[in-house]
């Protein structure tokens, strides 16, 4: 049985208590239950992950609870319910998203079921997406690779190759700029796409280590050996490579662009695909941010995972449906229509050229990074993301900017 | 016992049914606000525990361009918000004229009202939007550009200011039309044999008896400007960089998104004490009437 639900836990109790009532079986007292939080609340992996729910109740007699919560709600949902009313299922991001809560006790240690499933066999490097003390605290779900994308028709229709280096960078910026064409379309009015950015300008430009450490609280904001990053993203800003306005634009609303013929690139992850027409959404193509100095290559590839809640009811039921979701079939049922880089490597190579294209640049990839506002602190990646938005409109502001965020960071890490 | 009860039960009666509010307001309203005074003095991330910071999250407020921004924002909202009690006596005004047709001119001026706030900020943020957007396919047709509204950090809070007055112009115009309903016929009578009419009626006569009416519609507004939330919210996340936010949305933002619950009680007490100003000001004039009477 399942009851699918629209977020808002307080209606939901009552609505409830109605069904249960409703469906109130004879006899039998069997009570296995499951409390699921989902936050894919839309498209084809939301059809997928219903899929899977299905499945696993079916397969194993548990009666499911499952609610989809808004994704962008469901970041601050999250810290009241893992305390207050903790679900057996939950969605979330690992790296440093991830250890805010192990380090509060929020999320339980899965090592032993990890190990007597075999799944670091079949995870490899991945695991450490999830791993913090050599414990693993989550399974990974689907990795996003970042970077650029187009659609080839458009750019066969109009002649156009996507930009390798920095001097191609800027001359394909005046060319589309010559065909009326927005050569970066962005959308920054939630904020993060502007970060997603400066990660492609820090790791082309001061590479991983350094991004890194900055990252981390290692290295002042105002450290002048950060400056190539800010030197080059402001060339391209000044050169009117991105949209205007774009912080009214979500992302969304910015991709739709790239099918309106009115811009050429997008740089995002595959799950941009969303809002390309159904016509075009097969020739989108994924080009790796164009090389800046002369550095290995590094991306940011981020890890979604599933975590049991440590105040969880029913921590075992939880266990098992993680055994169910974690079968190769099932998981793909809700990474693949993302485009998301499947984290098990026995997942045989399907059909979906998003997933393709991601695992074939992966293997030229040094190293990777997750993302700015998973990768540092949240009160710093908050101000970050704000500051980064700033100078994207102001960047004769980059001075001040700097300092506030190294106030920021100060105040969170402390001197260098 | 029962003797007790007799001698007393002109107090305890009173109590007894005033209990649940007391209870309820005291839990609720009273508690938490000293409760969140409490965490303000504390450095706390909403999960771990709290450590004792004395007042350095005020200090560091009070360095916090931010906090002025979000201050100033806070003034705009204030001020502009008060076009919405002589808009919404003007509509109403209007819509009280006995003219055929009128009724519906009153439901759609009504509308708003009806309408969730949110959702009045979704369809703003729709029209404002630049290149798709209403505002720029009308200036697009005279061939002009559309100012993108809410891009701009100069413009951006007056955008959001007037898709929020829209609703509360229509509250103040039920208010006004609930008191022009309430006019004594006698004195407009005496005024009209007295030879008032047209402004000197309306300047004279109607409006002293709107005073009460008015009281409440600009304390309310007030009010309502100070905790403007929601609109601010929805179509801009305090952005662009920050120079659409409120003090209410600041505290929302450091305690949610920063994991900084005490500077965001630290913020919450400073609109507290704002907000105290006009609360205050209401109840001594409500106060006074009822001792008046």
């Amino acid at each position: 049985m399942i009851r699918s639900r629209l977020t808002r836990r307080g209606a939901l109790k009552l609505g409830a208590g109605f069904t249960a009532t409703a469906l109130a079986a004879p006899a039998i007292a069997q009570q296995r239950e499951l409390r699921i939080i989902n936050d894919t609340n839309a498209g084809p992996e939301r059809d997928g992950f219903v899929e899977v729910v299905e499945g696993f109740a079916a397969e194993s007699g548990t009666e499911i609870d499952l609610s989809f919560i808004d994704h962008e709600a469901h970041k601050t949902a999250i810290r009241n319910y893992l305390v207050a009313d903790a679900p057996d299922i939950c969605f979330w991001f690992s790296g440093n998203r991830m250890k805010t809560f192990v380090d509060r006790e929020l999320f339980l240690d899965i090592t032993d079921f990890v190990e007597e499933q075999g799944y670091p066999d079949v995870l490899g490097g991945v695991i450490s997406a999830v791993t913090i003390d050599g414990r693993q605290w989550g399974l990974p779900l689907n990795g996003t690779l970042w970077g650029n994308w187009y659609l080839s028709n458009v750019f066969d229709e109009m002649g156009l190759t996507p930009p390798s280096d920095w001097d191609g960078m800027l001359a394909f910026v005046d060319q589309t700029r010559g065909m009326d064409l927005v050569p970066m379309t962005l959308g920054t009015k939630e904020l993060w796409p502007a970060a997603g950015l400066f990660d492609q300008f820090s790791l082309r430009t001061v590479g991983l280590d350094t991004h890194m450490a900055l990252m981390n609280g290692e290295i002042a904001y105002t450290d002048p050996q950060l400056s190539p990053i800010f030197d080059h993203w402001e060339q391209l800003i000044n050169a009117g490579a991105f949209l205007e306005n774009h912080t009214s634009f979500t992302w969304q609303e910015a991709a739709a662009l790239l099918g309106r013929r009115e811009a050429a690139m997008i740089n995002l992850g595959p799950f941009v695909n969303s809002a390309i027409p159904e016509a075009d959404r097969e020739f989108l193509t994924y080009a790796p941010f164009p090389e800046i100095a002369d550095i290995p290559r590094f991306e940011d590839f981020s890890t979604d995972s599933v975590h049991i809640p440590a105040r969880a009811e029913n921590p075992e039921v939880a266990k098992e449906f993680l055994a169910y979701y974690y079968r190769p079939e099932n998981l793909m049922k809700t990474i693949g229509p993302a485009g998301a880089v499947p984290p098990r490597n026995d997942i045989p190579a399907g059909d979906n050229p998003l997933v393709n294209q991601a695992v074939e640049s992966l293997r030229t990839v040094a190293g990777t990074a997750q993302y700015y506002d998973r990768d540092t602190d949240p009160d710093m990646a908050q101000a970050g993301l704000n500051g980064f938005q700033e100078f994207m409109v102001r960047p004769e502001r980059r001075e001040q900017i700097l300092q506030r965020l190294e106030q920021t960071r100060q105040r969170i890490y402390g001197d260098v | 016992m029962m003797d007790f009860w007799k001698h007393n039960r002109s107090w305890l009666w009173p109590t007894l049914f005033i209990c649940p509010a007391v209870i309820l307001f005291g839990v609720v309203i009273v508690w938490s606000s000293l409760q969140s005074l409490w965490i303000s003095l504390h450095q706390w991330d909403g999960l771990g525990p709290k450590v004792w910071v004395g007042l350095s999250n005020y200090r560091e407020l009070f360095q916090d361009p931010q906090f002025f921004v979000a201050l100033k924002n806070n003034v705009i909202w204030l001020v502009l918000f008060m076009l919405a009690p002589p808009l919404g006596l003007a509509i109403a005004l209007l819509v009280n004229q006995k003219i055929q047709g009128m009724r519906i001119a009153k439901s759609l001026f009504f509308t708003p009202l009806v309408l969730a706030s949110v959702a009045v900020g979704v369809v703003f943020t729709w029209v404002y939007t630049p290149r798709f957007g209403l505002l720029a396919l009308v200036y697009s047709a005279f061939g002009a550009e559309a100012p993108a509204l809410l891009s701009n950090p100069d413009l951006v809070t007056f955008a959001v200011v007037g898709a929020a007055l829209w609703p509360q112009i229509a509250f103040c115009m039920i208010l006004y039309l609930a008191g022009l309903n309430n006019l004594s016929e006698e004195l407009i009578g005496a005024g009209r044999v007295d030879g008032a009419r047209g402004w000197d009626m309306l300047r004279h006569v109607v409006l002293p008896q709107l005073k009460e009416v008015t009281f409440i519609a600009i304390a309310i507004t007030a009010i309502g400007a100070l905790r403007s939330f929601d609109m601010i919210s929805v179509m801009t996340q305090g952005g662009p960089f920050g120079s659409s936010s409120v003090l209410a949305y600041e505290m929302y933002e450091q305690s949610i998104f920063s994991y900084r619950f005490g500077y965001g009680a630290a913020i919450a007490a400073v609109l507290f004490v704002i907000m105290l100003v006009f609360i205050g000001w209401y109840l001594s004039r409500i106060m006074r009437a009822e001792e008046l009477r």
